[in-house]
C-alpha cells in the first residue's frame, strides 16, 4: 500500500483539525450555553424555588404543605435569607473544558463540571440543624421542628410563622422531586450535546 | 400477616444499632443491688406483681464485654429466678421496662437486682421528629443518684434515648436477571442530657459507614411478650455470625440541633440526628 508522504501528512495534521476544531468549539459552546440556561430556568421556575425565593409571605404554591403556611416559614428561615441563592450560584458556575481529540472518528471531547446532588445538599443547610439539607428534605421529607420551635419561642425568625394557627406536622409534608431529579435530567442532556 | 422484608430490616437494624452503640461506645453502666419498687400495672394479668427499678432499659446482650446481664433477682439476700430448664420459675425479667414481674400476691417483697443499664435507650417509633422534640415529656435515667429513688413508669419513654424510624424506601433496577437495589432511609433522633453524650453517639454512627448489618428475622428477636429473653440468653454475635444475608450501610449523615434553637425547647435536651441510607441488592420477585 502506498504511503502518504510525510510532508502531506503534516500539512493535513496542521490544517484539517484546526478547521474542524473551530467549528466544534463554537457548536459545542452554543449547545452548552443553551442547555445551561434551560437548567437554570427550570430551577428558578420550579414551584419550590419560587415559593422559597418569595420569602415568608409566599403562598404554598409547591403544594408540599397542603396549602398551609409556606416553605420559607416551615423550614424556619430568617426574614431576609435567600436560601436558593447558593444553588443558583453553583448552577451558574457550571463550565466545560476541552479534554482532547475524540478517541474515535473526527471531533473533540469536552468535560462538563456538573455539580452532583450531594454537592448541592452540602451547601443548603437547614437553619436549625446545619448537617441536614433543606433541599434534600424537599425530596425526602422535612419535619416541622423549625416551624414549631419558631412558634413556641414567640420570636419567629421568619416573621410570620407564628401567625399560622393550623398545626403543621412533619407527617403532613408532601415530598417533591427537586434537585436530584433536576441534576439527573440535565446530566443526560449535557451528555447528549 | 406474614413477615415482610421491611419487618426484617427494622428488626435487624434495631438489634444492630443497640449492639453497635453498646460495644463501640461501652454505653452502659453496671448497677448492683438496685432496689425494685412495687406498683400497679393494669396491663399485666393478675398473677403478676410488678417491681420496678429506677432504671430502664437493661442491657440484654451477652456479647457486650463487661456488661452485667440480669439473670434473676434477690429476694432479701436470696438469689432467685435464675433461668433454668426453659424458665425462671415464677419470674419474668422485663428488660425493656427495667423491672421484675413476680407471680405472687405479696406486694411487700424486698426485691433487688444486678444489671447493666443502657446509657441510651433505644426505641422504634412512628412519631414525627417535632413530636419527639417539641411536644413529648420524658423521664430521665439519671446517672446522678437521687435522694428519693423510685421506679420509672412502665412504657414511658426515658431519656437519654435514640428514636429510630424507617422513613422512606425505594427499589431501582440494578442488574440483568431482575436484581434490584433496595434503598431504605432510616432516621435516628438522639435526645441526650449533655453535649458529651450527644457527640459520642453522633461520632460512633458517623463512623459506621460501610458497615454490614446481618438480616435477622422477627422469629429470632430475643424478647418474648414480657420483654424477657426467650431462651434465657441473647448474644448478638452468635445470632448474626455466619449470616450471609446482609444490609449495607451506604451512608450516614449526622447533625445537631443548633444551640440557638435548642435553648427554646421547654426541656433542656441536646438533640442530634443521624440519617442512615441502608441498601441491599436482591431479587424481589423471587
Amino acid at each position: 500500500m502506498a504511503k502518504i508522504p510525510i510532508d502531506v501528512l503534516n500539512a493535513l495534521k496542521k490544517q484539517a483539525p484546526r478547521e474542524l476544531k473551530r467549528n466544534f468549539n463554537k457548536e459545542f459552546k452554543e449547545k452548552f450555553e443553551k442547555t445551561k440556561k434551560e437548567l437554570i430556568d427550570e430551577f428558578t421556575s420550579h414551584p419550590v424555588t419560587v415559593e422559597i425565593s418569595s420569602g415568608p409571605f409566599s403562598a404554598n404554591i409547591s403544594g408540599t404543605l397542603s396549602g398551609v403556611s409556606n416553605l420559607f416559614a416551615f423550614i424556619g428561615f430568617q426574614n431576609g435569607d435567600n436560601p436558593t441563592q447558593p444553588i443558583l450560584r453553583i448552577l451558574n458556575g457550571i463550565t466545560y473544558r476541552e479534554s482532547g481529540n475524540a478517541k474515535s472518528g473526527i471531533g473533540k471531547e469536552y468535560t462538563i463540571d456538573i455539580p452532583t446532588a450531594d454537592e448541592i445538599f452540602a451547601i443548603t443547610p437547614m437553619p436549625w440543624a446545619t448537617g441536614r439539607s433543606w433541599a434534600k428534605g424537599i425530596e425526602t421529607g422535612i419535619s416541622g421542628i423549625g416551624y414549631l420551635l419558631n412558634k413556641s419561642s414567640r420570636s419567629s425568625r421568619s416573621g410570620v410563622a407564628i401567625q399560622a394557627e393550623k398545626k403543621i406536622r412533619g407527617g403532613r409534608f408532601n415530598n417533591t422531586p427537586y434537585i436530584s431529579a433536576l441534576i439527573k435530567k440535565y446530566n443526560k442532556k449535557f451528555k447528549g450535546i | 400477616m406474614i413477615e415482610q422484608y421491611h419487618h426484617k430490616v427494622t428488626n435487624s437494624f434495631m438489634l444492630w444499632f443497640d449492639h453497635y452503640l453498646l460495644t463501640k461506645g461501652q454505653a452502659y453502666t453496671n448497677i448492683s443491688g438496685a432496689k425494685c419498687y412495687n406498683y400497679d400495672d393494669e396491663r399485666l394479668d393478675d398473677r403478676f406483681e410488678a417491681f420496678g427499678s429506677p432504671y430502664k432499659q437493661w442491657v440484654n446482650d451477652s456479647s457486650v464485654d463487661g456488661a452485667t446481664i440480669a439473670n434473676g433477682i434477690y429476694i432479701g439476700n436470696t438469689p432467685s429466678g435464675e433461668y433454668s430448664g426453659g424458665s425462671r420459675g415464677g419470674l419474668k425479667l422485663d428488660f425493656h421496662n427495667g423491672r421484675a414481674l413476680i407471680e405472687t400476691n405479696d406486694q411487700n417483697l424486698d426485691i433487688s437486682c444486678d444489671f447493666a443499664v443502657k446509657d441510651f435507650n433505644i426505641y422504634f417509633t412512628n412519631e414525627t421528629e417535632d413530636d419527639l422534640i417539641v411536644e413529648n415529656k420524658y423521664s430521665v435515667n439519671s446517672r446522678t443518684p437521687s435522694a428519693i429513688e423510685s421506679y420509672i413508669e412502665p412504657y414511658d419513654y426515658v431519656l437519654p434515648a435514640v428514636f429510630i424510624a424507617a422513613a422512606t424506601s425505594k427499589n431501582e433496577d440494578f442488574a440483568f436477571g431482575g436484581m434490584e437495589e433496595t434503598t431504605i432511609n432510616i432516621s435516628a433522633t438522639v435526645l441526650a442530657e449533655d453535649s458529651y453524650q450527644l457527640d459520642g453517639v453522633l461520632s460512633i454512627f458517623s463512623d459506621a459507614k460501610n458497615e454490614c448489618i446481618p438480616l435477622v428475622t422477627m422469629a429470632d428477636h430475643p424478647y418474648d411478650e414480657f420483654n424477657d429473653l426467650k431462651s434465657g440468653v441473647y448474644n448478638y454475635n452468635d445470632l448474626s455470625s455466619g449470616n450471609p444475608n446482609k444490609l449495607f450501610l451506604n451512608r450516614t449523615t449526622t447533625s445537631k440541633l443548633t444551640d440557638k434553637i435548642r435553648k427554646s425547647l421547654s426541656n433542656d435536651m441536646f438533640v442530634g440526628f443521624i440519617d442512615f441510607e441502608v441498601q441491599q441488592h436482591r431479587f424481589r420477585h423471587q
